[in-house]
């Protein structure tokens, strides 16, 4: 689909850039994600101990991606980069049945910030082509989602690294991406 | 004068610890690599060459990555990248992240999608010309500037 395609569906207004902030635990696809939304070969993907950032420009309007690294010592930094979020974008791995209450209750401490209070989320159900993975709506309510109050948000089910539902998922961030 | 002994202490270490680790271009549509640079881009103010096939030319859009670690937090991280013809600006781009962890390796990436009149300037005309260079700033402290001159092969 393309980071340009993706910033002209949404057309942020000229004045104010559009941000999306990707989050979500270690080795959950996130940075996988990112690649495969600028269709980027996926095949090396190395633990980020950091941050990628993707920044597109088309007709004067731009779009920044922010994808922050998931490991446990990092997170802590997460709410650094919470100002100004248009939409959030949450990866859970799938197959890692044990850490499913922990991105569980990261998901919901983030969501309590201000900041990100009435911004959109989707959540990412990621890694469906292995066998062992859990659905997205086991997901859903295993993880609280579908007691959430007050916000617009989806989950879709995806395979990041061949692109399974991914432009699924996008769609819907042009469609519900915050505008103000 | 205490303090400001202090911050200029904080800018050192900051540039000490600072690194670029590679560059790549891409094809912003295919995602394909044009060119990458994996050399040791520490030493600042060196000038880097790029031989790119001339048929980046015809890209609509071509993607700008550059992947660099540091040691030290930053506070008000920031970036200015400008794409200077005979020196003349052709694009420019700021970019702030704010604050950065310490001990992180970080990517970012531009993509500007080439506006018509540049798309018309022929090669010969533009090879050797075409500079880009990338300034790295904590709040107002330049911490390095990357220079990279394309030769269109």
């Amino acid at each position: 689909m393309g980071l340009l395609s993706l910033l002209r569906k949404i057309r942020p207004n000229p004045e104010k850039e559009a941000r999306i902030l990707l989050l979500g635990l270690d080795n959950a696809g996130k940075t996988t994600l990112l690649k495969q939304l600028a269709s980027e070969e996926v095949t090396q993907v190395t633990p980020t101990a950091g941050f990628n950032i993707k920044s597109v420009a088309a007709e004067g309007v731009k779009l920044n991606v922010w994808d922050i690294g998931g490991q446990s010592k990092i997170r802590p930094y997460w709410k650094n980069y919470f100002d100004n979020t248009d939409v959030l974008i949450y990866v859970i791995d799938c197959t890692d049945h044990t850490r499913l209450s922990e991105t569980g209750n990261e998901l919901m401490e983030i969501l309590e910030d201000e900041r990100l209070k009435g911004v959109p989320l989707l959540v990412f159900a990621n890694k469906q082509d292995v066998a062992s993975a859990m659905s997205a709506s086991q997901v859903a309510e295993n993880i609280g989602l579908i007691n959430l109050e007050g916000r617009t948000w989806q989950i879709q089910a995806c395979t990041a690294i061949n692109g399974t539902g991914v432009k699924e998922g996008m769609d819907w961030v042009c469609q519900n991406i915050k505008r103000d | 004068m205490g303090s400001e002994d202090g911050s200029c202490g904080k800018g050192e270490k900051i540039q000490r610890g600072f690194q670029i680790n590679w560059m790549i271009l891409r094809d912003a549509d295919s995602g394909n690599i044009i060119w990458q640079e994996n050399k040791d881009f520490s030493s600042p103010d060196v000038e880097h060459e790029a031989k790119v096939p001339v048929k980046i030319l015809d890209l609509r859009a071509v993607s700008r990555e550059i992947n660099f670690s540091t040691i030290e937090a930053m506070e008000n991280f920031r970036l200015d990248q400008k794409v200077l013809f005979k020196g003349r600006i052709m694009e420019e781009w700021f970019f702030e992240m704010g604050w950065v962890s310490p001990n992180t390796t970080n990517t970012w990436q531009s993509t500007i999608e080439a506006a018509p009149e540049s798309q018309m300037m022929p090669a010969k005309i533009l090879n050797g010309n075409v500079t880009i260079e990338t300034s790295f700033y904590d709040g107002e402290t330049l911490i390095t500037k990357s220079v990279v001159r394309l030769y269109y092969i």
